[in-house]
């Protein structure tokens, strides 16, 4: 409980610190270093070193034991200084399928030293690391771009709540880190799922209720063949020639082929039924058929091609969901919503 | 490069430890464990130097990809059977030996499972006591070079492990290591100085099976002339005043008193002592002009060597009744000794006006029987006169008869002494300081075996004396009734060069100088460069082991004392901890400065900087990859009055990004940047103030 606590209070501590932003230069104030286990094994290894050099009163060991305790507090400054005047600076948040990672992309900038072994990670939300990128080296003046995939099993924004950047350059006695407290979410895309055969409700302007053969078999949605399709829908033609079952899907839905619909699976719960127009989409899109989505609050007219695919994965994505704001506290700004936006579009 | 790492226990710290070891990280740590081996190549065993090898040798090999590392049963029964080697040869017997070949084999026993960062890290650390190890054992400037030359790889090393695949205009572990050296190098020296050198906390004595090469406390006739092909430093001296003549260096060690058939022995042995660490306390200041300053090669024995007619005057030496010079503790490690010359009528100081007759018996002893010739001889001599007469007869004999000093002498293993002084006539000194004696004990005149040194020649500069094993000298001692004890040397009558120049002049007929030591630089005195680079390469070394060595309790207080304050222990303590602080402090000045500081580009991303922290005051947060004119753009809208300012700035920031994206921003450019700003800074503030003005009429 108290370690609840105190591990709570350093974490607003830290925040009062780091400010959510999408961009973040590191300077004595944000940089934070520690011994890692090895370095403290070898501060008692100098202490060792130090007792055996008193007790056999040998010069060389002193010289030893300080030379190596100086460079200790040497590698301390260098350790500090990889991170130094670095500036971190979250590029894109990307969008990606719920359980296959979504991609953030960032820019280092170094400025006077070089910034060496630089390790990226963003732990999970367990707290082990969840995407770690590492041995990054940014030399003096120069920038580089890397890519964390972070893992996320559920849909929706992903927003890192921090991204730790660390170096033990060059020993590996000292850690220096310090973290990027990003603004801007990504989005992981429902997992899709088949969908069952469905029926639309939504009613098509111009032809109302009549199941149509649009315009030759050439725009109907085509799909391979699964367990439970009748077998008057195979197209039986297409098989004798290529030997591949295909099922024509208009013939059997009900509704418009045109309109992927939220209210189309009864009983499926939410996610579930998220999951299988994230399906359908991705189905509708390999086929570059023309398809428009409607969801309860928000509808997309039909279109084809990816850039549309891809609007209807992110509707897919946050339906429901409120994009995350800068921070629990300042309530109405306009500043975070803005910036969280302006990230996105980045 | 990504790793999506789920199945990994640890948290954020042990996210690294379980990575597998670039080779050439590994690469560094095998070349430093070789050299860290050297220094101790004669006290590990032949089979623990060979298994470390071919331990180390399968684990590149494993590195390089051509064979496999042992599994875990290969790897365990490797393990045992290297210990059981081990217990074998060690049987309980407990030495710094031992400890420092279980460290090894610790060591080597590791390159088997050496896989990991962690695993890295633990050979480091052991690698690095290790070094500590060796200095204990050897302290010489080249030594101590070698073990300082395996830390630097073994942090090269580190840093290789941390960053296996830097790009080639960062790969300088050498220069950043150099630097990082060199600028603590002040700091270091600072603590050295002043760093209080303590008592030690417990004593530990260093017990070595090391057998040492130097003199024992027994003469077999064969002894000395196998020391004599030896030309290790026994000692080095340096004189306060005029270096005495070469035939009066006579360093005198120990006393060997009793005959036991063949050999001298001393009657007295050593008293148990209590294990502990020899005094090292030699002395400190100027030396006097009579004063003389011996810095002993360790030896493992109590004994130290001194001139005639000396008289302690550090305080780590005793004197013994025979008027010898002893440490308390064995001399394990290398020590500093002073001593004053006190001119007297006695040639040995110290010795009685009388003996008593116990000591005459103990002086007269002779085995019962053996060497009939040479009793006859001495039973011939008594009666021709006095002591002194007797003394100079068997000098005579030796002068005048076909004697020969020779280092391959003949075997003469029943009655030696009549063997050599009636048939052979071929010896060493021992083999003649040995017969001297027993003649003229035969004869009535108490006597002793002396063994020592006698010689020394200069170091480079002539600033010291260096005397070495071949020096190895015996002599003999008589007591005359009025005088005390009296030197008489028979080979000085045999090969009187022995005394005037050394052992080199006088076997320059032989040629046996040396003959089993090629590599000795000793042996090519004919080669004046290699005669030079030795005595340097030894000047340097004398000079290492005064001052950075031998820097220890007495020549820290002494060296204190000089400074004004008149620093104690404490006082030091307190100085050390203040140079730690300072240099922290003035790292962190410098390291705030150099950021501060900088070229003119820094001062223009400093402008950059403040246009975007005044943007987000202003409540404009500012995007990744924005460009000016946008950030501008809603700058202005957030703020009309700035609109124009900030625009210009845009283009301003603009023209220098797209003009010269490297190149440096010009003086006026940063002016007109600057002036911009703080337009922006003054039109906000106005705003502000008007507004407040229209909220409080």
């Amino acid at each position: 409980m108290l370690k609840k606590t105190l591990a709570g209070r350093i974490r607003r501590w830290i925040n009062r610190r780091l400010p959510r932003a999408d961009r973040q230069t590191f300077t004595q104030k944000t940089i934070f270093i520690l011994p890692t286990g090895a370095g403290v094994v070898f501060g008692l290894l100098l202490l060792i070193m130090l007792v055996t050099g008193i007790n056999y009163q040998n010069s060389l060991i002193y010289l030893l034991v300080f030379l190596l305790g100086a460079l200790f507090v040497a590698a301390m400054h260098q350790t500090h200084r990889n991170l130094s005047g670095l500036t971190l600076a979250l590029v894109s948040a990307g969008e990606g399928e719920a359980g296959e990672g979504v991609p953030f992309r960032f820019r280092i900038t170094s400025t006077t030293a070089d910034s060496l072994a630089l390790a990226l990670s963003v732990a999970d939300e367990q707290g082990r690391p969840g995407a770690v990128i590492e041995g990054v080296h940014v030399p003096a003046g120069e920038t580089r771009d890397v890519t964390l995939t972070l893992p996320t099993a559920r849909r929706g924004y992903v927003r890192p709540e921090r991204v730790r950047i660390e170096t033990r350059f060059p020993f590996g006695l000292l850690k220096a880190w310090s973290w990027l407290r990003p603004v801007s979410a990504g989005v992981a895309y429902p997992r899709p799922l088949p969908a069952p055969d469905t029926v639309s409700t939504v009613q098509e302007t111009d032809n109302n209720d009549t199941p149509v053969r649009v315009a030759g078999q050439d725009e109907a949605d085509l799909r391979p063949w699964r367990e439970g399709d009748l077998t008057p829908r195979v197209m039986w033609k297409r098989y004798a020639r290529t030997g591949q079952m295909v099922v024509a899907d208009w013939q059997a839905s009900g509704g418009s082929p045109h309109w992927l619909d939220f209210s189309a699976f009864p009983g499926a719960d939410t996610e579930l039924r998220l999951s299988y127009l994230a399906w359908q989409v991705r189905d509708r899109a390999a086929k570059g058929a023309r398809f428009g989505l409607t969801l309860p609050g928000e509808v997309i007219d039909p279109d084809a091609g990816n850039p549309h695919a891809l609007r209807c994965l992110h509707a897919l994505a946050v339906w429901g969901q409120e994009k995350p704001r800068d921070d629990a506290h300042v309530h109405g700004t306009r500043a975070g919503v803005d910036s969280a936006g302006a990230g996105r579009a980045a | 490069m990504i790793k999506a790492l789920f199945t990994r226990k640890a948290a954020g710290q042990g996210a690294r430890t379980d990575t597998v070891l670039p080779g050439s990280a590994l690469n560094w740590l095998l070349v430093s464990f070789a050299i860290l081996l050297v220094p101790q190549w004669n006290r590990l065993p032949i089979w623990l130097i060979g298994a470390c090898a071919g331990l180390a040798g399968w684990r590149w090999l494993a590195q390089t990809g051509r064979v496999r590392l042992p599994g875990r049963w290969l790897r365990v029964g490797i393990m045992l059977v290297l210990m059981a080697i081990y217990i074998a040869t060690v049987r309980g017997h407990f030495s710094v030996d031992t400890a420092s070949s279980f460290f090894v084999l610790a060591v080597g026993l590791k390159w088997l499972e050496t896989r990991t960062q962690r695993d890295f890290y633990v050979v480091f650390f052991i690698l690095v006591y290790l070094a500590a190890v060796n200095f204990l054992f050897r302290q010489d400037i080249l030594w101590a070079l070698m073990n300082f030359s395996a830390i630097g790889l073994l942090l090269a090393g580190l840093q290789t492990l941390n960053a296996p695949d830097l790009p080639p205009s960062a790969r300088r572990g050498w220069k950043r290591l150099a630097g990082m050296v060199l600028k603590t190098l002040p700091v270091v020296i600072l603590l050295f100085v002043f760093f209080p050198r303590m008592a030690p906390l417990w004593s530990v004595p260093m017990v070595s099976d090391q057998a040492r090469t130097g003199l024992s406390d027994t003469m077999t006739p064969g002894d000395i002339s196998s020391l004599a092909q030896n030309s290790e430093r026994a000692f080095r001296v340096s004189f306060g005043g005029q270096v005495p003549a070469y035939r009066d260096r006579y360093w005198r060690g120990l006393i060997l008193d009793y005959l036991d058939g063949e050999t001298w022995r001393r009657r007295e042995q050593d008293d148990f002592t209590r294990p502990g660490r020899i005094d090292l306390d030699g002395g400190v200041g100027e030396l006097e002009p009579n004063q003389y300053d011996v810095l002993l090669e360790p030896t493992d024995r109590k004994w130290a060597f001194t001139l005639e007619n000396s008289r302690a005057v550090s305080d780590n030496l005793v004197e013994t009744p025979q008027a010898l010079f002893e440490f308390r503790r064995p001399a394990d490690t290398s020590v500093r000794y002073r001593m004053a010359l006190e001119p007297s009528v006695r040639i040995v100081s110290g010795s009685p006006e009388t003996l008593s007759s116990a000591q005459k018996r103990r002086y007269l002893q002779l085995p019962g029987e053996g060497n009939p010739q040479a009793r006859a001889l001495a039973r011939e001599l008594a009666t021709q006169g006095s002591d002194e007469q007797v003394i100079r007869r068997l000098l005579e004999r030796f002068r005048e008869q076909e004697y020969y000093y020779t280092l391959r002498p003949p075997r003469m293993p029943e009655n030696g002494i009549d063997r050599l002084l009636f048939e052979e006539k071929r010896g060493f000194c021992a083999h003649y300081a040995g017969a001297a004696t027993f003649v003229y004990r035969a004869a009535g005149i108490p006597a002793r075996v002396v063994t020592g040194y006698q010689g020394g020649e200069p170091g480079a500069g002539g600033e010291y004396l260096i005397v070495r094993q071949y020096d190895a000298h015996a002599w003999v001692e008589v007591w005359l009734e009025g005088r005390g004890w009296v030197r008489v040397d028979p080979t000085a009558a045999i090969a009187p060069d022995r005394i005037e120049s050394g052992l080199r002049d006088a076997m320059a007929e032989e040629g046996s100088f040396l003959e089993d030591d090629p590599l000795s630089p000793q042996r090519y005195g004919d080669l004046p460069l290699v005669q030079w680079a030795s005595l340097q390469l030894d000047r340097i070394n004398y000079q290492w082991q005064r001052w950075v060595v031998g820097y220890q309790g007495q020549s820290q207080m002494d060296l204190m004392s000089r400074l004004p304050g008149g620093l104690g222990l404490k006082e030091l303590g307190y100085l050390t901890a203040g140079i730690v602080g300072a240099a922290l402090l003035f790292a962190g000045v410098i390291s705030g400065w150099k950021r501060r500081g900088g070229p003119k580009q820094d001062r223009f991303r400093r402008l950059v900087a403040a246009w975007h922290r005044f943007c987000e005051q202003s409540g404009v947060p500012v995007r990744a990859g924005e460009t000016p004119d946008f950030l501008a753009g809603r700058l202005a809208r957030a703020l009309p009055e700035v609109a124009d300012a900030a625009a210009s700035f845009a283009r301003q920031v603009n023209r220098h990004y797209y003009s010269r994206p490297e190149g440096v921003a010009t003086e006026q450019e940063l002016r007109h940047l600057k002036h911009l700003l703080r337009t922006m800074k003054r039109q906000r503030r106005q705003r502000q103030t008007s507004s407040i003005r229209t909220r409080n009429p």
